[in-house]
């Protein structure tokens, strides 16, 4: 995915002004930055939620710009959001149906509901393989997502997401809520996704700690715009990272 | 918003007074014709200027403005006759002043406001505009129904003695220079209103009511007193009515006027009060062309049914609202003004690029 | 009228006055219980209040009654009823307007300014006068010395059936599952791909041939006229707000109860005053500003 020059603005103010980024595939890519520094808003509009204001998105030298959301996820993006945001009344099952359900979706309901029929045996196989690699979801699978704890259910949004087969899976805030022993476990499993799998990640992330060490590269979002690049090694390494986001470097005796 | 600066709020008041001043001069002007739909659009106005600023801040349709205005009507209208309610006979004993019998108009219903209000304001728009709605038709009913009051359909209030002020009988051109004087302090008071502190708490809530309730306003209080105070206009203009008809029936107040008033603003501008008396002119000056067309018998050769005149006035305020709504959400006016402002920016831009500061 | 004079004129009353009245409400409560389901659809879908609800249950009885000269009644309600669900999913498309331009607020007034104008049309077409044609049939059973009107019956019978069969789509198939994830997370369905808009186009269809399918069996023992919309909207409304806008099961049973209490005041409220089928809808009303009043102590709603 390549992103050139993006702007995405909401009325007169700008969240996201001119950025550039690439992530090739298979890679691990971390943007951090402050809060409110533009993070959701660029990956809501490389998701298709939001149309640029300016600058453009490609996806395999394909330019995406302004397309919807059910589009890029038949592309092969799909994003696992901000606050898990299960849906709470259904089963977990229907969940990760729906995740299945929504990739084919194209213009309108009779059409995406004769397609899912018919591609049943397929979603199934693919249901099964999410069980699989998260298998905490099949013992939940009848229960309303909605009564599971913040742990179960950023599993059932990254399942949701799985279901659709994404090369690139892009995730808004995994950290957010959750007790460092679940964080740790979904990092292996990302980690293991990617390996086995081939999986791209883009992780937008508060916690800078955690974006090192699960990313290979990683990106600094400060009001709207790339303020820093590189390797992780390299940011760990950095001063301004450090002081900002790592609680200062310590002082070699 | 940034605070107007002193001047501009002058500029403004005097503004409304000359504009106020003029309306009242051209009531003495015209020709008698004229003068029962320059003083309906009055009385409108003065409905449109409470419902906007309810509209436009607490963001609340209310579908009961007409209710209010028959209630203000029929409250002037039977103080100032005098009822014995026990024998259904005219007593001119127990008739109150017309002039308080105009000024408890406001009063009571701005206290049935604020008793409906209580509950309603603190949920979302809807339930205000379903109930508002059913109050019209619940008045309606009452209207009707408890006809020893009321007089009901057949024969009505009848025998409204006209308004004096000191010996001065107040009809025609006077009265209607009374109502466009009264909507010119309509005008300035909500305009005041809106500069005030109060109002400043009012643009908060209108931007964002979670951010206003947050920085401590009392989201739920501010509604109430904008729906007290629309109540209280309408009831206003509601007298002011039954002096000008010196009848009342409940068929004068059918639900459609509750959903004209909505027209009105919607047309006008939420919020934006000389809007708001811009939509009430237009939108009557519309509704009697409507009628008229409606009576004729032929149309663009086609014949016209018989209820051509509701089916015209009813049709065509549905489609100005669907249209409207679309296209110029806020109103027309203020769109204008949004649209204007918009292109003024991206002309500044423009330059600004050709002059090389990109 | 005080509860305790309501109470008195019941007990006065005979029983078989009684169980007419309640069969009666039940099955007008039935109507407005479906008009009921269908604000809650639309509102747990998209956020909109649909306004013209009652003008979608007015189409209906009044293409039906349009039909009615020339197929058997059956098929004149069945064409009216998904001909109404068509027209329906058009209107969701105006009433949700632009995203992102147009608050649910505006798009309430929009559906106000359909139902107008379907209102100005159906005036047109049909004239002012109340229109009617038979049910399902001219003779009443007796049952336990009750007189009965079947239609009644029919009423309340598809009514449930109804009811039952969009709780069961809702809940099984996928689509009724789009739709609920589309109420319930509007953002995260649209990110899995599902295209909300045309999911709530859905919603409208769905619940504009609901609306008409409870009025388009009524009609037969109550009569529809153009301005019949105000009425049932309102009813449907506190039907739906009966079980706080969200809730259809509470929605149905709201309607019942409204239709059986509306009843109780028509029949006897007249020993009260001799005014009573005027406030027929009054009582509808009071009972949505009660159960408002009661729910806005127990719940803030987010703006």
């Amino acid at each position: 995915m390549e992103v050139d020059d993006l702007v995405v603005q909401y009325g007169p103010a700008v969240a996201v002004d001119g950025v550039s980024l690439e992530l090739a595939a298979g890679e691990r890519v971390a943007l951090i930055g402050p809060n409110g520094a533009g993070k959701s808003s660029l990956l809501n509009a490389l998701c298709g939620l939001v149309k640029p204001a300016a600058g453009s998105v490609r996806i395999d030298g394909r330019n995406v710009t302004g397309q919807s959301p059910g589009a890029i996820v038949r592309l092969g993006v799909t994003q696992v959001p901000e606050g898990r945001q299960v849906f709470p009344t259904l089963p977990v099952e229907a969940n990760l149906l729906l995740g299945a359900y929504g990739r084919d979706f194209r213009r309108e309901p009779v059409s995406a509901t004769i397609r899912y029929v018919r591609r049943r045996g397929q979603i199934q196989q693919r249901l099964d393989r999410v069980y699989t690699l998260l298998p905490a979801l099949r013992e939940l699978r009848n229960r309303p997502a909605g009564q599971t704890s913040g742990g179960e259910q950023q599993m059932v949004a990254i399942g949701r997401a799985l279901m659709a087969e994404p090369r690139l899976l892009a995730i808004d805030e995994l950290s957010l809520g959750l007790a460092p022993v679940v964080v740790q476990a979904l990092s292996e499993f990302l980690l293991k996704l990617n390996a086995d799998e081939g999986v791209a990640i883009l992780l937008v992330e508060q916690n800078a700690l955690l974006a090192f060490e699960l990313c290979e590269r990683a990106y600094v979002l400060e009001a709207g715009r790339i303020a820093l690049e590189g390797t992780s090694a390299e940011l760990g390494e950095n001063e301004r990272v450090h002081a900002a986001y790592l609680g200062g470097l310590e002082v070699e005796a | 918003m940034p605070t107007r600066p002193r001047w501009t709020w002058l500029a403004r008041f005097t503004g409304t007074l000359a504009a106020g001043a003029l309306m009242v001069y051209v009531a003495f002007r015209l020709d008698e014709g004229d003068l029962p739909m320059y003083t309906r659009m009055g009385l409108a106005a003065i409905v449109a200027v409470g419902l906007s600023l309810l509209m436009g801040f607490a963001g609340q349709i209310s579908l009961g403005q007409g209710a209010f205005y028959a209630l203000g009507a029929y409250t002037t209208g039977i103080l100032s006759v005098g009822l014995r309610p026990a024998d259904r006979l005219v007593n001119p004993e127990a008739a109150w002043d017309p002039l308080v019998a105009l000024a408890a108009a406001p009063i009571l219903t701005g206290a049935v406001a604020a008793v409906v209000g209580v509950p309603l304001l603190r949920l979302r728009g809807h339930y205000l505009a379903f109930a508002t709605l059913a109050l019209h038709l619940i008045l309606l009913a009452a209207l009707f129904a408890e006809d020893r009051f009321t007089g009901g359909q057949d024969p009505g209030l009848v025998g409204i003695p006209q308004l004096e002020v000191r010996g001065h009988v107040i009809e025609h051109a006077r009265l209607a220079a009374v109502v466009w004087g009264i909507v010119a302090l309509s005008v300035i008071m909500a305009v005041n209103l809106v500069g005030s502190r109060a109002g400043r708490a009012l643009q908060a809530i209108a931007t964002s009511e979670a951010t206003a309730a947050a920085a401590g306003i009392n989201v739920a209080m501010y509604k109430l007193r904008l729906f007290v105070l629309a109540a209280g206009l309408a009831g206003l203009a509601g007298g002011l009515f039954s002096y000008y008809l010196l009848f009342l029936s409940p068929d004068a107040f059918p639900l459609i006027t509750s959903i004209t008033f909505v027209v009105m603003v919607a047309v006008g501008g939420m919020g934006s009060v000389y809007g708001a008396v811009v939509g009430a002119i237009a939108i009557t000056y519309l509704e009697d062309k409507l009628r008229e067309l409606g009576t004729r018998e032929q149309l663009l050769g086609f014949d016209l049914p018989v209820q051509a005149p509701q089916v015209f006035s009813i049709g065509v305020f549905g489609a100005i609202l669907i249209v409207v709504m679309l296209f110029a959400p806020r109103g027309l006016l203020p769109s204008v003004q949004i649209a204007t402002r918009a292109v003024a920016r991206r002309l500044r831009r423009r330059t600004q690029a050709a002059s090389g500061a990109a | 009228m005080t509860l305790p004079q309501l109470v008195l004129a019941v007990a006065e009353a005979d029983v078989r006055t009684l169980l007419q009245t309640l069969v009666v409400g039940l099955s007008t409560g039935s109507a407005f219980a479906l008009v009921g389901i269908s604000f809650v659809l639309i509102f747990r879908t998209t956020g909109i209040i649909n306004f013209a609800q009652g003008a979608f249950a007015v189409m209906g009885g009044l293409f039906t009654v349009g039909l009615v000269d020339d197929l058997p009644t059956w098929l004149a309600a069945t064409i009216a009823v998904v001909v109404v669900g068509l027209i329906g999913a058009v209107f969701g498309f105006i009433a949700m307007g632009f995203r992102g331009r147009t608050t649910s607020l505006a798009s309430l007034i929009i559906t106000l300014g359909i139902a107008l104008l379907v209102s100005s049309l159906e005036l047109l077409a049909f004239g002012d006068r109340p229109h009617n044609y038979p049910g399902i049939s001219e003779s009443s059973w007796t049952v336990w010395d009750v007189v009965i009107n079947p239609q009644y019956a029919l009423v309340a019978g598809v009514t449930i059936l109804a009811a039952l069969l969009l709780t069961l789509l809702l809940r099984k198939t996928i689509v009724g599952n789009a739709l609920v994830a589309c109420a319930d997370q509007v953002r995260a369905a649209e990110l899995v791909g599902i295209n909300v808009r045309s999911v709530t186009m859905i919603a409208f269809a769905v619940s504009a041939a609901l609306s008409a399918l409870g009025w388009v069996l009524l009609t037969p023992v109550t009569s529809v006229n153009y301005d019949s919309d105000v009425a049932i909207a309102v009813n449907g409304f506190a039907a739906a707000a009966f079980g706080g806008l969200v809730s259809i099961r509470l929605a149905y049973l709201g309607g019942l109860l409204l239709g059986i209490a509306e009843q109780l005041v028509v029949v006897y409220g007249d020993r009260v005053t001799d005014q009573a089928r005027q406030y027929e809808l009054a009582a509808a009303l009071i009972v949505i500003l009660l159960l408002i009043g009661w729910r806005s102590r127990h719940e803030v709603e987010p703006a």
